[in-house]
Order: structure tokens, then C-alpha cells, then sequence
């Protein structure tokens, strides 16, 4: 008997539900496709290419034109990340405000070899991002959805030991 | 969290009256200060008497442009053929400004109000709100609040909905966030056709910045010459802005003053100044996409369309940043460059292929290993991306490229001579 | 409708042209090729390479030639200096990452980036010391490669699957400088019309396996032929390279195939160069087919076709020319006459974003002009007739399964050792479609010239010239 690992549908019960919700609120079924994507992020840790094949279907796309789209946004994973994704904004304004120390020191603490790279615990990737649109608490990061102000290198192991 | 200052004695306090206070958030909160009065009002006028009081207040286009708000809504077809659409432009990106963040988190309410009159002053139907997708927070709250006011059904016949986008700058770009929402690349589109005869699925579309629409409810309450009456310099630039300060200063944050402000003001006072012992060296007044100012200019600038303009920059979306003696302007500027090749949609050549080579050409620099002519080239290649692509982001990168080498030449000289220490490997 | 064309001048010379007329079009009128890669009248506009810059007087700016439209009395200038800088300005942009691997690649000779290059010129590079982006060759489909570091973006061929082919099956990939044109993993560039990506591909990107380090373009010769691959009758040109056919390309013609042909009629040429042809007369003597000469093959056909009288049959190819097909009914006028044909069929496949354009079912350049001439679709009923006939023709269909106690004559361009016409008192060779001049009519009934690419072998002559020989002698009257 061979084994073949079966496609496991994410529009299925509830979220096809939410799907269905937001397909009612654009004129087009097209216009769906960055919420729909957003859901199988949501679902799946990431968007693997049959799952932008099953967007496709859903949404009557081709799946070359949604793997178009997946590319153009950075904040869509093409690949697994690790279980706290983290997001250092490293623009200009942040960057003089000792950015730089807080990847560093990210990287220190989580055991992940490079930006972009996932800890060999597989609980941590973290990324270099451009504005995070909160100069002013330089440095902001984004951890998941958590949204944190004014990090510094110093406040950085407060963080990892809350994730972790 | 929160907004981190009380209010400065040189701020006029419109947008920001209620940044920090939690209560505001809430729709309840929000009626009691006030709320939902303006778009009552609105509704009981014909949408053409509204577009006329935003067009008699002088608002202007608060997200970067500064077209005149009124003009732009008056661009509809007057006679509703096919659906009218609102786009709502909270994609907000440009390295330095962080006001509408601001105005998401604590004032919700004020933005949705601001959309709804908008929406019938264009006679559009639904209002699309594209958050961006890092706004993790804003997008809980406004979420919270818009369903609050769907509940009270403030809103009538109106639809508004947020769209989330999903990490690219260029969505701020007005077409490009159009093609956002439709579920395609964010890629700007040429222009003609404007949005006004073709935007958001092919319609008739109306899209603003989120502080210009929370601008308008207070416009409409108070009334246009009230508005109007804000005005420090210049006629043609009234009402208040949001400047987000970051950067060297001691107290980074937003900062509400009437427009002609002085960016000195702004720089020494309201934001406390350079840490001790620092003195500014340079300031980019707009966000990222505009001319970085010198010491001496910054200080002789006036915070509105056109001092910003006589000042040899731009006022953009109000996100100053500040850099003071210890900053190493090449440094920075590549870090701008960066950017911009990394957001670049990949459409127009120049675009595509000049920021990346600007950003090698200053990390080569920066490396030790930069030549003599690369001056000249940086300046070379400014030139061949301004002003010949679809939209300005090509522009944008070049603003501080040929500002910061026609101001701080010598930073850059003495990386090409071997006198300061290479910062960068190869 | 004079009053109603806009007046323009391009480069100071006067042009009329219709309303919503583009600059880049107008100029053709004007003689002036405005250099362009992202633009392709057959393709929507994208406005993306930016390539195409010109002045226009009192715009504030330089305006793309391919997305202005013209206005009346617009005074467009392509040669000013500062026209001039922008399209150097984005081919030295273009250039930074290009591969200068045109010793190798099948584009060049007919590369719109060497030929603007060398147009607008710019000599040196300033991107000295970087190393160039490298991505490894695609396989996107069964006749086509993309190669990614020759590609400038320009996507035409992302507008050409989504917006003609109406199958996106590629995309733009990434942005900024990491961008590529991209394809699912699941998917392929399999659609019966993918072949035109590779024609509308300015550089040499995207390939066809098909023609891959096949020929360089300059010993190419050049031929305006018609596809014989269906009914649909598109307009192509044979390229030949000594005297081999090597490439099937598209011909524009708005009215038939725009500018594209479907893969079927792209790949439909191998047969063009088959080496087992007949090319000697053949006559039968001793109950053996002989070679001889042209004269004897001639007399020995004039002897049959004197000596018999009553029912003639012609079986014939539709793949023939109308003027073969014409002779070769003028040849039977003293007799009682039935002619028919019979087409292969197939599966349509319309290119979905071109009113009535398709590979047709019917796999036959000249049903519709046999039909004309009053050629029978009822094979069947001909072959029967064939068996008791005085005589009996066969143009042009080697597998025949005729059978007849008249006499037989085959003529043709191949004879199987087992083909049924092998049964013929003589066999005439004659040229393919490839090397002889000659007329179809498509389906739409339209008359359309082909035009000879390269030399019959032997004594193989076209169908035209030898009916035309046997006509003129037997001295028949034309068939009304």
C-alpha cells in the first residue's frame, strides 16, 4: 500500500462559512482572494502551493494567478515558519534608533541562526521588515498579531521568555 | 501604549483631542463626545451641499498629494449611473509617519463617521477601509468599532467594510490599492483613467487618507470657515495636520498644530529637542519620499503645502523625521534606497532595476569600495527615475538620494577617500 | 469620414489618423518606429517598460507613446534630447542584469533589445563589478523554456495567456528586482495556442524547445506561406535554412489570425522536408512502376486519357492548391466527371480572446476552395464510382485505398511502398505546399496566396504546372 499524504481542504465548515461572508461584501469573487488568503494563513501557519490552488478553485482563479498575488505581499508565507514570527522594523527611522541591536540580540536569544531563518526549536523565525508604520516607538515589532512598541536590545529577553 | 505625550500648549487640538483616552474608543464614548452628530447631520443634506462645505474648508488631502478634498469629491458624476465607491487609504507606510495609526487606535469612530459622509456626499453605497496588514492592533479596534455602529445602524444604507492588505507599501499608492481590493497584485495602473470616472472594480471610486476623513466630521460641526480660519501662513493650506515626529528627538510622537506651523517649534519644542548634547543635522519634513532638509533650512521651514514647497521639499504625509550630529547620512540614505527596492512593484524599469542599483552603488560605498564617478551616477540614475514611471515611488527613492548628496556631499566624499571606516561588508 | 480623423505631427511630418488612435501607432504612419518592448498591438496596454518615452508639446512630462492617444493637433516629438536620454536611460536599466549570451541564444538576430540597443545605442556599461541576477532555466510547457535572466519584464506573454489565451497560467512572481515570470508547480503552458509566448517575446526568454539552437536567424530565409494545418487559413511564414523548413512564425493579418497561429499549425512542417519523396516520373511497364522522364510520363498519360471516354473519377486532396484543383478537373471535361475529397478531423480549440479564430476541426487548408470547384465531401461515393471508372486521378493522397478496372494515375509528393496507388499505370511527382505558389480559400472563403520557400526534389514539380502541361496538350476547354 503506498501512502500519499491526502490534501486536507481548508473551506470546509466554519471556515468556508467566513469565507462565504466576505465573498458577500465585494462585487466580484476575485476580490476575496487576500481575505482568502489571509484565512489559510490563519488556518495553516502558511500557504502552501495547493493551498493556492484550492483559493484558485474557490475563487475561479488559476493557481499561477494566485501564487502572482501570494509573491507580491511579504507578509504571506510561502514557506513553515516558526511558531512566534517576528517582525523587526529595520527602515531608516528605526534604524537610528538602534534597530539593528534588537535583531541582533533576537537572533542571540532564540537560537535562529539568520533573519529568516526558524530556530532549531522551530519556535522562532525572525525577519527583518520595512516600516512597521510606528516610528515614533521605535523600535516596533511584530510578534504574530501582538503589535509591541519601543523594544530595545535589553527588552528583548523579557519577550522571548513570554513567547517561548 | 497609548499616545505617549499630553497635549503641547502650541497644538491645536482637533483630531487628537481624545488620543489616549480608552472611553473614546467605544461607540457609546464616541456619542457621548460628540459622535455621529456630524453624519447625522450630513444625511439630512444633499450630498452635493457637503461636498460644498469640505470644498469651502480648504481641506486638502491629508496622505500625501494635498489635493483639495472637496475639488476631488466634486469629480463624481454628479447623475449616479453605475455603483460610486469610497476607498479609504489607511495603508499607512511611508517610512516616518505613524498618524493614522494613531487615529485607527483611539478615534475608530472618527474615521468611520468620516467615511460614512463621504460615502454620501459621493453617493456611494459601500466604503471600503484597506488597513494595512502589519496594523494588527488598529485593525482589532476598528473592527470593534464598526461593529458597534452597524449595531446602533448609525451608518443607514451606507456599507463600509476593512479590507486587510497583506505587507506592501505601494498599496498606499491610490490605484494600486484599488487593485489591492479586487484581489490582484498591488500594481499601479496608468493614469488616465482617475479613479473618479474609473476607480475600484471599473466605478466611479473617491478614495482618501484616513486623517483627511476624520478631518470632516469637525468640519462639518463647526463649520467651514471655522476650518478655514485655521491657518498660520499660507490661504491655501487650512485647518490642522498630525506630524509624526521619530527619529533623534527626545519626545517622538504625533503632534496635531495648525498648519504654517514652524518646524522649528516642532522640532525643538513640542518634541523636546535633540537628545543632550546632540544638534540636528538634518530633517525630512514629509516622510521618506521627500527632499531631506539641512539644519538651516528645517529651521526656516513653515509646516504647510506651500513653505514646505519654498523650503525645497514637501509636506507629504507629515512624518518628520530627525537626524541629528551623530547620524551617518549615507547610512540612512541607503537604508531609504533599500526600502524602496524592496517595495518597488517591479512593473516600470526604472523603477525596478534603479532602486536596486542605487541601493549596490550605496552599499558599495559604504563598503570602502565605492569610485570616484559614483557620485555622478547616483545623480545619473536619479535623473532617469524621476518623473517616468507610472507612479513616484521610482521619485520617491531618488528625493533623498539627490538631496542628501547635494546637502552632505562631504559624508559621502569621505567614504569614497578612505577617510571614514567602511560600515558595511562587500 | 475626413472630418472626422485628428491631425497630429510626429517628428515634424503630418498624420491624419482615426480618433483613440495611439502615438505609437500614429507614428508608424508618420515612418517612425517608436522602440518599445512591453507594447504589442495585439496585446492589452501596460504601459510598463517605459521604453517607448517621446515628447509631447505642453505635456509637463515625457508620455509614454503607447498609452497616449492622439489628440488633434498634438505635436509628439521622438528625437529631442531628452526623449533620447530616458530610452538610453532604460536600456542601459535593461541591460544591468541581461546575460550578453547572444552567441548562444536562439533571439538573437531578431532581438528587439539588440535592435534598439543598436537603434539608440549606448556604448559601456556603468554596472561594472556586480554580479548579474542568475535564475536557472524553466520548463514551463512542451515547447517552451523560460530562460529568467534574459527577461526584461515586459510581460506579454503573463497578458497573452490571461487576456487572449484567457488560461493566466503565468504570472508576474515577486517584485522589485527579484521579480520573474512565474508558474504554478501543478501547472503547464500547455494551451493549444501557448506557442505564440515565445513570438511575442522580445528577447530571447522564452523559447521553443522545438527550435532550440536550431538555426541563427540571419541564415534564416523568409517565406509568406498559409498554414495548412486547418481551415482557418492564419497567415505564417516558413523559415527555412538551406532549403530545410525549420520554423513555423506567425504572419500578421488582422482579419484571419491577428498575430498569433495555434501550436498545431506551428509544429505542422515536419513533413514539409520528408526525404522519402517521389521524384521521378514514374510510368508501368512490364507490370512494374519505372522511372523515367517527364516526356514519357506525359505521353503515356495523354494515351490514357485519348484512348478513354465515359466515367472519370478524381480523388483529391483538399490540402491541394485551388489551381490544381481547378486544373485538374479541366483535364476530365470530355468525361462523365465526379470529384470529391475527404478532410481529417479533429478537436477545435479557439484562442478564446480572438472572435473566429481557432484551430478548426476541419484539418484542411483548401475544403472550402475543392468545394468551390466542385469537389464532392462524399469520398465514400467517389470511391465506388472510382471501381468501374475509365479513369481515375488521384491528386495528392498517398493513402488512398482506390480500386478501379480503369486506368489509374496517381500524383503526388510521397507513394508508401504499400499504398494502394502503387497500383498506377503512372505516377507523377509533384512539389509540396513548401515549394510551389499557390491559392487557398479558408473557411470564411477567403482567397489567400502561398508562396514557394524552398526547391521541389528532382523532378517533382507543382500539381499546377504538371495539370497545366496536360490540359494545354490535350487542348480542353476551361470547365465553366
Amino acid at each position: 500500500m503506498t501512502v500519499t499524504e491526502e490534501y486536507q481542504a481548508v473551506f470546509t465548515g466554519k471556515v468556508l462559512e467566513q469565507l462565504q461572508e466576505i465573498l458577500a461584501r465585494y462585487p466580484s469573487k476575485q476580490a476575496a482572494l487576500l481575505p482568502a488568503l489571509w484565512l489559510v494563513q490563519r488556518e495553516r501557519g502558511w500557504i502552501s502551493d495547493r493551498n493556492m490552488a484550492e483559493v484558485g478553485e474557490v475563487l475561479g482563479v488559476t493557481p499561477a494567478y494566485v501564487k502572482g498575488v501570494v509573491t507580491f505581499y511579504t507578509m504571506y508565507h510561502q514557506h513553515p515558519v516558526g511558531k512566534n514570527f517576528v517582525q523587526v522594523c529595520t527602515t531608516s527611522p528605526c534604524n537610528i534608533c538602534g534597530a539593528e541591536g534588537v535583531v541582533k540580540a533576537l537572533l542571540e536569544q532564540t537560537g535562529a541562526k539568520d533573519p529568516g531563518a526558524t530556530s532549531p526549536d522551530g519556535k522562532w523565525t525572525i525577519v527583518e521588515v520595512e516600516c512597521l508604520g510606528a516610528c515614533g516607538f521605535a523600535t516596533p515589532i511584530l510578534v504574530n498579531d501582538d503589535f509591541i512598541e519601543n523594544v530595545t536590545p535589553e527588552k528583548v529577553a523579557e519577550i522571548v521568555r513570554k513567547y517561548r | 501604549m497609548g499616545f505617549p505625550h499630553k497635549p503641547h500648549p502650541k497644538e491645536t487640538v482637533v483630531l487628537s483631542q481624545y488620543f489616549g483616552d480608552q472611553e473614546a474608543r467605544t461607540y457609546k464614548g464616541w456619542v457621548k463626545r460628540g459622535g455621529y452628530e456630524a453624519l447625522a447631520q450630513a444625511l439630512k443634506m444633499a450630498p452635493a451641499a457637503v461636498t460644498e462645505v469640505v470644498k469651502e474648508s480648504g481641506l486638502r488631502g491629508r496622505g500625501g498629494a494635498g489635493f483639495p478634498t472637496g475639488l476631488k469629491w466634486s469629480f463624481m458624476p454628479k447623475e449616479k449611473k453605475k455603483p460610486h465607491y469610497v476607498c479609504v487609504n489607511a495603508d499607512e507606510s511611508e517610512p516616518g509617519t505613524f498618524k493614522d495609526r494613531e487615529i485607527m487606535r483611539w478615534t475608530p469612530h472618527a474615521l468611520l463617521e468620516g467615511t460614512a459622509i463621504a460615502a454620501h456626499a459621493i453617493q456611494a453605497d459601500v466604503a471600503y477601509i484597506y488597513v494595512r496588514g502589519e496594523f494588527t492592533e488598529p485593525w482589532t479596534i476598528l473592527e470593534k468599532a464598526l461593529t458597534e455602529a452597524n449595531a446602533a445602524g448609525v451608518f443607514g444604507t451606507i456599507k463600509l467594510y476593512l479590507h486587510r492588505g497583506a505587507g506592501a507599501y505601494i498599496c498606499g499608492e491610490e490605484t494600486a490599492l484599488m487593485n489591492s481590493i479586487e484581489g490582484k497584485r498591488g500594481n499601479p495602473r496608468i493614469k488616465p483613467p482617475f479613479p473618479a470616472a474609473a476607480g475600484l472594480f471599473g466605478m466611479p471610486t473617491t478614495i482618501n487618507n484616513v486623517e483627511t476623513l476624520a478631518a470632516v466630521p469637525h468640519i462639518l460641526t463647526r463649520g467651514a470657515a471655522w476650518y478655514k480660519g485655521l491657518c498660520l501662513s499660507n490661504p491655501k493650506s487650512t485647518g490642522t495636520k498630525l506630524f509624526s515626529v521619530c527619529g533623534h528627538v527626545q519626545r517622538p510622537g504625533n503632534y496635531e498644530v495648525t498648519l504654517g506651523f514652524p518646524l522649528k517649534d516642532l522640532l525643538y519644542e513640542l518634541s523636546g529637542g535633540m537628545p543632550a548634547g546632540r544638534t540636528l543635522k538634518a530633517c525630512i519634513p514629509g516622510g521618506s519620499s521627500v527632499p531631506i532638509l539641512n539644519r538651516e533650512e528645517s529651521e526656516a521651514c513653515l509646516l504647510d503645502y506651500e513653505g514646505c514647497v519654498a523650503a525645497g521639499t514637501m509636506l507629504g504625509s507629515g512624518g518628520v523625521i530627525v537626524f541629528d550630529d551623530s547620524a551617518d547620512m549615507v547610512y540612512q540614505i541607503m537604508r531609504l534606497a533599500r526600502f524602496y527596492a524592496h517595495e518597488s512593484c517591479a512593473q516600470c524599469t526604472q523603477c525596478r532595476e534603479g532602486t536596486a542599483w542605487t541601493t549596490k552603488i550605496l552599499e558599495r560605498i559604504l563598503a570602502g569600495q565605492g569610485k570616484t564617478q559614483d557620485l555622478d551616477l547616483l545623480l545619473d540614475l536619479a535623473e532617469n527615475m524621476t518623473g517616468k514611471t507610472i507612479c513616484v515611488l521610482s521619485d520617491s527613492c531618488a528625493a533623498p538620494v539627490v538631496s542628501g548628496i547635494k546637502k552632505f556631499r562631504n559624508e559621502f566624499e569621505d567614504y569614497l577617500a578612505g577617510k571614514r571606516k567602511p560600515v558595511m561588508v562587500a | 469620414m475626413a472630418d472626422a480623423m485628428i491631425n497630429l505631427t510626429i517628428d515634424d511630418v503630418p498624420v491624419s489618423v482615426p480618433p483613440g488612435t495611439l502615438v505609437i501607432e500614429a507614428a508608424k504612419q508618420a515612418g517612425v518606429l517608436v522602440p518599445h518592448y512591453c507594447y504589442h498591438p495585439g496585446l492589452p496596454v501596460a504601459g510598463v517598460c517605459r521604453m517607448c518615452l517621446v515628447e509631447v508639446e505642453k505635456a509637463p512630462k515625457l508620455q509614454i507613446a503607447c498609452a497616449t492617444p492622439v489628440a488633434e493637433g498634438m505635436v509628439v516629438k521622438t528625437q529631442t534630447p531628452q526623449a533620447k536620454d530616458a530610452r538610453q536611460g532604460v536600456l542601459e536599466l535593461l541591460l544591468i542584469n541581461h546575460p550578453l549570451d547572444c552567441p548562444i541564444c536562439d533571439q538573437a538576430g531578431e532581438c528587439e533589445l539588440q535592435d534598439f540597443v543598436f537603434q539608440e545605442g549606448r556604448p559601456g556599461t556603468r554596472y561594472a563589478d556586480y554580479a548579474k541576477r542568475f535564475n536557472p532555466v524553466e520548463d514551463f510547457g512542451p515547447d517552451v523554456l523560460y530562460v529568467p535572466n534574459r527577461c526584461i519584464l515586459c510581460t506579454r506573454c503573463v497578458r497573452f495567456m490571461e487576456d487572449v489565451a484567457q488560461e493566466p497560467v503565468l504570472n508576474v512572481s515577486e517584485r522589485g528586482d527579484r521579480a520573474f515570470i512565474g508558474i504554478h508547480p501543478e501547472a503547464r503552458l500547455d494551451h493549444p495556442w501557448a506557442g505564440n509566448v515565445v513570438d511575442l517575446c522580445p528577447v530571447g526568454s522564452l523559447l521553443s524547445k522545438d527550435f532550440l539552437h536550431k538555426a541563427r536567424a540571419w541564415e534564416l530565409d523568409k517565406t509568406a506561406s498559409i498554414c495548412t494545418g486547418c481551415s482557418q487559413g492564419c497567415n505564417v511564414t516558413l523559415d527555412t535554412r538551406d532549403e530545410v523548413v525549420v520554423r513555423v512564425r506567425p504572419r500578421p493579418n488582422l482579419e484571419v489570425n491577428r498575430y498569433f497561429i495555434c501550436d498545431h499549425g506551428r509544429m505542422n512542417y515536419r513533413w514539409m522536408n520528408r526525404g522519402d519523396r517521389v521524384d521521378a516520373p514514374l510510368v508501368r511497364r512490364d507490370g512494374a512502376l519505372h522511372a523515367t522522364d517527364w516526356d514519357e510520363a506525359f505521353a503515356r498519360v495523354l494515351t490514357i486519357l485519348r484512348g478513354a471516354s465515359g466515367k472519370a473519377v478524381a480523388l483529391v486532396s483538399p490540402g491541394a492548391s485551388s489551381e490544381a484543383l481547378s486544373l485538374a478537373r479541366r483535364l476530365f471535361s470530355g468525361f462523365d466527371w465526379t470529384g470529391a475529397f475527404q478532410v481529417v478531423m479533429g478537436e477545435e480549440a479557439p484562442l478564446a480572446g480572438v472572435p473566429n479564430l481557432a484551430l478548426r476541426a476541419e484539418r484542411a487548408p483548401n475544403a472550402t476552395g475543392a468545394e468551390q470547384l466542385g469537389y464532392s465531401r462524399d469520398y465514400a461515393a467517389a470511391l465506388t464510382a472510382a471501381e468501374s471508372a475509365a479513369v481515375v486521378l488521384v491528386l495528392d493522397d498517398p493513402d488512398c485505398a482506390v480500386r478501379t478496372s480503369g486506368a489509374l494515375i496517381y500524383a503526388g509528393a510521397v507513394l508508401g511502398p504499400d499504398a494502394p496507388c502503387r497500383a498506377a499505370e503512372v505516377v507523377l511527382p509533384l512539389a509540396n505546399v513548401a515549394e510551389e505558389d499557390g491559392t487557398f480559400v479558408n473557411r470564411d472563403g477567403r482567397v489567400q496566396r502561398y508562396f514557394q520557400a524552398k526547391p521541389a526534389p528532382g523532378m517533382a514539380r507543382p500539381a499546377a504546372w504538371v495539370l497545366g502541361e496536360l490540359t494545354a496538350a490535350l487542348g480542353v476547354a476551361e470547365v465553366s
